[in-house]
């Protein structure tokens, strides 16, 4: 249909549409118009890609000028190619709508991995594997040499591209990672370098958060997009810790081993180039006087990972005469490892700030702040003239490179933490130095200053206002999004005891009780009765749901349990997963019914949806609080309480409340899908804790049932299911949670659709 | 009907042999009476007396069939019933059966016997088909939980198998099954086996295991096997592929995430070891149950069931995997309510040769082709003639005969009936054309009972032809006949029934022949 949104003409691939989008688009229109940044809230399943895409598409072609692209950061491949996927459909609709051919270029990029044509190096199963085997066969010198001699094994794939693929460029339409693929085998292009280098004339890109939100990698592929994009964060609710892994470091003992090998090599190299070909130790050392930041010009397929720090801390001027040549920077990086591994031969925890180790290194060994900062700038020089071919061994040094740069570059914001050993195993030895970020703005912060629009979405950001905060910026829009219903098709039930009464709760004093781990076991094995199909229980840690299992493997509860249902348990390797999850869907579909036991904030929680009857009930076991005992947390809540005035508890409920909505929320994937969500701890029905769930999730929280026992529970959860087996047809939905043309233009419904989006 | 009850007086004792009892209930005279009688109650409304009269001892054994008679006679009850639900059941779905039934057997041209005769033997074997294609019994995921061991008093234990849980054990975990067949009975019993079983860390799954010398630790390493050949195998469906889902590929050591501690199991407790070893067997056991259950629905498509026999893992890795992915995703972005009502979802009809669909078969015709050349050949062959023609005036027809051929060859003509078939659904009305029909599925039925009595070479036989052919003539009589009347009385011209009457006189002359061959052997 083709809607009219607030002056501008909407193209919407549906003939229906839901209240909540109509009023998603409102919002996100006047954002745009104000060209400023928006966090916007609405439950999974309510269509929310597929309004932003139909808004944004249309904003573009009425003003070209105004929004010149539209950046679109999902965060798993899965979600990259859906978005692409609706993406298609919608221009499909265009070019039915109005016949004209379609002049958009959309496309998605992913990593070598995802987009490697190569026979043989796509067969390689490591995204490291296959970056390092492309750079040993694209790398410049490579091909330099393969000039001057023709046996040294190139990839004709990027040669082909490179030769013609600049030239012509990609006919517009909407390219997936398959079709881009399918586009190279047919030109013989390299689909990977033809997406990076598409990306800078394309309307729309859609790729992961880290290339823009790393610098080590936005500096490498971003850098280019235009000021006039809008950027989308999709799924954005654990944004801040992204920001935050993309500027952290830990080093081990292995890493330092590690790093000592590359010293090695790099040494070595060093002295064999030096009796053969001096003249290019030479030129470097040249280029570096000259103060030249890089002695070499880069190109794209050298692919060393970028400077760690932000593009507006980069010092602009000439590497220090102390690391010029390349002996001396090797012999710097060979006491800057030393005197790390000096400080990880500890015996209690040290936690220090920034300054504070640079003062200590000044003092031990003498090395100045200024040469540190160059450091990762230096060492990309160093292994380019060495012509280092696979990098990815050298991993190691240009991780203590990078740390060697942030640390020198940022004084606030950022922690160091050295543990010699494991808390949970104290015996065992095993120093780990943290430098971690602790201010999530840090990293972010250009992206909100570089664009024009940046728009945080998600299902669950409650509460709103937290996310400004810790990101610092200044949205223009703020709103939640409720979901209109015409059944309630979601059932929070809130389970606080046992039929014996005891509380129930993974309060860390009681949680290893007996009578708390039985009743949770009695919960399980009550709904495995009741619920169809599949059912998805998530606790707050790993160790604990390995505890658990193994008790109420004793206790004869999971036999029980597998009278009624198959059971499968998340475990750490990721591989072991995705076999349960794939087997688990499979006892689904064939009806026999399955129980999956996952952790929050595990990878199931965040990247696998459980649609319809792959989820028709989710239990949430205690609330999935971070390990507060963490030194690194407990460093970022001093921190949030002393720069954002967040008290510690508000943030840590805040977060443990984001991860339970997201659990429970995987269950409900749109209108016509049903599912339970029970909040195993009496702990939720506090107002504290209930007041940070999303608002579509509030709302049906009634005050019967906050404190539930198991029975209780059962009864509930029984009613409610049989009431939502019943049938749903299109009509029980239509003017209700479902709109037609008419309906939607109607006044009365106009005025319902604005008291849909809460402004925060 | 038939003979249930084979009576064999011997020796002194009345003994008897029972073979197949079709009876409801029996009666005994009481005790007092005179006469020792024993009265047998039969299906079919008869009943059957026997009497008792070898004086002394006829009193026990009287007793004594009845005894034997009372522990069978629920057993047959039971083949009884279901010979009667079965028939029952096959009369409700297959309405032109029951349509049959109604034609021959409620109006007595044949007996109900005679009827099934021939069909439920047919059927048996039909129904032993189906019951192969019937859903198999799954595995209840519990079965191991159900032995539960009881303590016998002494310090020991005592489980409790049954066919059942074997069975469940067997399929789920084929190793166990060919240890089985490798040790028993050569190189222990069943139940030390078990035993074992019980003993070893296999069945406990918490115990890490140890001892070498137990024969089922080379199950639980083919466990292991099987259970990484799954992991590496990977998954089909790219949605929950947790290795491809992050699209990062830096290094470990960024990041805040715990780095990933060298997960060896010196690091790990012995108590956390066998947590995660709980764990793994409870994916393995879930996978193989359900693989088990699979299995046995995979078994016909021969090569997919190779890799599921042993690891429980039912498909060949990613051959269809281009296609799974495009579904997966479509399916994900789908919003079923959000689209019109754009039709049902129906299923493609799978041609391999569209074109045969559209025209139907077609009669195989030589391959002749006439090239343009000929055509203008015969054309010119024929000018050519025609214009030498010259009538041979002796041969003429005379106008007579000419003017009827002509009228033949006319539409409505007897020559041109063939165009008039399609009317013939027009001229007759509906009632008539049905009862037709089942007359001729009657008839058919008859003619089949008939001709399978060919070529006679029993007695059973030459009994059946004969009575199949006074079962024709009554069935010509009872029903052709009223039938032919009935549409005389209705006027229609065309003849209906001359195809029936045909292939019945087909069998009647079959017969006469057979019947003459049989009087010249005799005599």
């Amino acid at each position: 249909m083709k809607l009219n949104i607030d002056g501008l003409l909407v193209y919407f691939p549906y003939d229906y549409i839901y209240p909540e989008q109509y009023s998603y688009m409102l919002e996100l229109k006047r954002t745009l118009d104000a060209k400023g940044h928006g966090v916007l809230e609405m439950p999974s399943g309510t269509g929310k890609t597929i309004s932003l895409l139909s808004l944004i598409v249309a904003y573009q072609k009425a003003y070209p000028l105004e929004v010149t692209k539209l950046v679109y950061c999902s965060r798993t491949v899965p979600e990259i190619e859906k978005v692409v996927e609706e993406l298609r459909k919608l221009m499909d609709y265009y070019t039915k709508q109005t016949e004209a051919k379609n002049d958009f270029l959309a496309l998605a990029l992913s990593s070598r991995k995802n987009l490697c044509i190569h026979p043989e190096v796509s067969a390689l199963r490591f995204g490291k594997e296959v970056d390092g085997k492309c750079h040993s066969l694209t790398a410049s010198y490579i091909r330099a040499q393969h000039h001057s001699n023709p046996s040294q094994p190139v990839c004709q794939f990027y040669e082909e591209f490179d030769a013609v693929g600049r030239q012509v460029p990609i006919p517009p339409g909407i390219y997936n990672l398959d079709d881009l693929k399918d586009f190279g085998r047919r030109k013989g292009w390299c689909p990977y370098f033809l997406a990076r280098y598409a990306i800078l004339h394309a309307n729309i890109v859609v790729y992961s958060y880290h290339y823009l939100l790393d610098p080590k990698i936005a500096d490498l592929v971003s850098k280019e997009l235009a000021k006039k994009s809008v950027v989308v964060f999709d799924e954005a609710h654990n944004i801040d810790n992204v920001c935050i892994d993309s500027m952290s470091v830990n080093i081990t003992r292995r890493t330092l081993d590690r790093c000592q090998t590359n010293v090695e090599t790099l040494q070595n190299t060093i002295s064999r180039i030096k009796e053969t070909d001096a003249a290019k130790l030479r030129e470097e050392y040249s280029r570096l006087v000259e103060g030249l930041k890089e002695a070499n010009v880069a190109r794209e397929t050298d692919m060393y990972l970028s400077n760690p720090v932000l593009p507006d801390e980069i010092l602009q001027e000439a590497v220090p005469g102390s690391i010029r040549t390349a002996e001396h920077f090797v012999g710097f990086m060979k006491r800057f490892l030393e005197y790390l591994k000096a400080r990880l031969r500890i015996h209690h925890v040290v936690q220090e700030s920034a300054p504070q180790f640079l003062k200590d290194i000044y003092e031990k060994v003498c090395i100045d702040r200024k040469p540190l900062r160059f450091c990762a700038e230096r060492l990309r020089s160093l292994l380019r003239t060495l012509e280092i071919a696979d990098i990815a061994d050298f991993s190691a040094i240009t991780l203590i490179s990078h740390f060697a740069t942030l640390v020198s570059t940022y004084s606030k914001g950022f922690t160091i933490i050295i543990e010699p050993f494991e808390d949970r195993t104290p015996t065992i030895a095993n120093p780990v130095l943290h430098f971690s970020c602790m201010d999530p703005s840090i990293a972010i912060k250009p992206v909100f200053g570089r664009f024009q629009s940046v728009i945080i979405t998600s299902g669950t950001l409650s509460p709103l206002d937290i996310y400004p905060r810790i990101l610092d910026f200044r949205p223009v829009t703020v709103a939640s999004f409720t979901m209109t219903l015409a059944r309630t098709c979601l059932c929070p039930l809130i389970v606080g005891r046992g039929n014996d009464q005891v509380a129930m709760t993974s309060k860390f004093e009681t949680r290893e009780d007996f009578a708390v781990i039985r009743n949770y076991g009695n919960l399980l094995l009550e709904m495995s009765a009741i619920v169809p199909d599949g059912i998805v229980a998530f606790f707050t840690s790993y160790i604990y749901m390995e505890n658990i299992v193994a008790s109420w493997y004793e206790q004869g509860i999971l036999e029980n349990i597998q009278r009624n249902k198959l059971i499968f348990i998340e475990t750490q390797d990721a591989a072991e997963t995705s076999m349960a999850l794939e087997k688990y869907q499979e006892a689904c579909e064939n009806g026999r019914g399955a129980i999956l036991l996952s952790v929050a904030r595990g990878k199931v929680s965040e990247g696998i949806d459980f649609v319809h009857h792959y989820g028709r009930a989710v239990i949430m076991f205690g609330v999935p609080y971070v390990y507060t005992q963490s030194r690194i947390l407990k460093a970022r809540l001093e921190y949030l309480r002393d720069q954002f005035q967040i008290r510690e508890n508000d943030f840590l409920t805040f977060d443990a409340m984001r991860h339970a909505a997201q659990c429970v929320g995987r269950a409900i994937r749109g209108k016509t899908d049903y599912g339970l969500m029970i909040f195993a701890d009496k702990r939720y029905a506090r107002a504290d804790k209930r007041g940070k769930l999303p608002r579509w999730i509030q709302e049906h929280l009634t005050d019967g049932s906050l404190n539930l026992t198991i029975d209780e529970t059962v009864q509930l959860g029984k009613h409610f299911l049989r009431q939502m087996a019943q049938p749903f047809r299109q009509e029980d939905q239509l003017g209700l949670s479902l709109l037609t043309l008419e309906q939607l233009q109607s006044e009365d419904m106009l005025q319902k659709i604005a008291q849909i989006a809460q402004q925060a | 009907p038939k003979k249930n009850v084979s009576w064999f007086p011997q020796k002194y004792k009345a003994a008897q042999t029972v073979f197949n009892i079709d009876k409801k209930c029996q009666k005994i005279s009481p005790d007092g009476k005179a006469k020792i009688q024993l009265q047998l109650l039969l299906h079919t409304g008869e009943s059957t007396t026997f009497h008792f009269a070898n004086g002394s001892t006829a009193l026990k054994d009287r007793d004594a069939t009845k005894e034997l008679l009372q522990q069978l006679l629920p057993k047959f009850k039971k083949k009884a019933n279901k010979e009667l639900e079965e028939k029952n059941r096959m009369l409700q779905e297959d309405p032109v059966l029951f349509q049959l039934y109604k034609d021959l057997v409620v109006s007595q041209v044949i007996s109900a016997e005679e009827f099934w005769a021939n069909r439920l033997s047919l059927n048996t074997v039909e129904h032993s088909l189906s019951n192969n294609n019937k859903q198999e019994v799954g595995i209840s995921a519990a079965f191991l939980a159900d032995i539960r061991p009881q303590t016998d008093g002494c310090n020991g234990l005592r489980y409790n198998l049954t066919s059942d849980i074997i069975e469940s054990i067997f399929r789920t975990y084929p190793t166990v099954k060919q240890k089985y067949a490798e040790n028993i009975p050569h190189n222990m019993t069943e139940k030390e086996f078990w035993t074992r079983f019980f003993q070893s860390h296999y069945f406990h799954r918490d115990r890490i295991s140890t001892g070498q010398q137990d024969i089922f630790s080379e199950c639980a390493k083919q466990d292991e096997k099987g259970l990484k050949s799954m992991v590496t195998q990977g998954v089909k469906n790219p949605m929950v592929d947790l290795l491809s889902l992050e699209d990062k590929s830096l290094d470990e050591g960024y990041g805040t995430a715990t780095v990933p501690t060298t997960s060896n199991s010196s690091n790990k407790s012995l108590r956390e070891n066998s947590n995660s070893a709980i764990i793994k067997r409870f994916n393995h056991h879930s996978a193989m149950v359900l693989a088990a259950g699979l299995r046995k629905a995979e078994a016909p498509s021969d090569q997919a069931s190779e890799t599921s026999s042993t690891d429980g893992n039912s498909r060949d890795s990613d051959f269809f995997q281009p296609p799974l992915k495009k579904v997966k995703l479509q399916e994900s972005i789908e919003y079923d309510d959000l689209q019109g009502d754009s039709g049902r979802q129906t299923i493609a009809l799978n041609l391999k040769k569209s074109d045969r669909y559209s025209h139907g078969p077609i009669p195989l015709q030589s391959q002749h082709y006439t090239t343009s050349q000929d055509i203008i050949n015969s054309i010119s062959i024929i000018q050519h003639e025609m214009r030498n023609y010259k009538p041979r005036l002796t041969q003429v027809m005379s106008s007579n005969a000419a003017s009827s051929a002509i009228t033949a060859l006319s539409p409505g003509g007897l020559l041109m009936q063939g165009g008039g078939q399609q009317t013939i659904n027009q001229l007759v009305p509906t009632d008539v054309q049905s009862e037709l029909k089942h007359l001729y599925t009657a008839a058919g039925e008859l003619l089949r009972h008939f001709w399978s009595c060919f070529p006679v070479n029993t007695p059973f036989l030459e009994e059946k032809v004969v009575k199949m052919k006074s079962n024709l003539e009554r069935f010509q009589v009872t029903k052709l006949r009223p039938f032919q009347e009935k549409i005389q009385q209705q006027y229609l011209s065309t003849n209906l029934t001359g195809h029936l009457e045909e292939m019945l006189q087909a069998a009647y002359s079959k017969f006469q022949v057979w019947q003459t061959r049989r009087m010249m052997r005799k005599t």
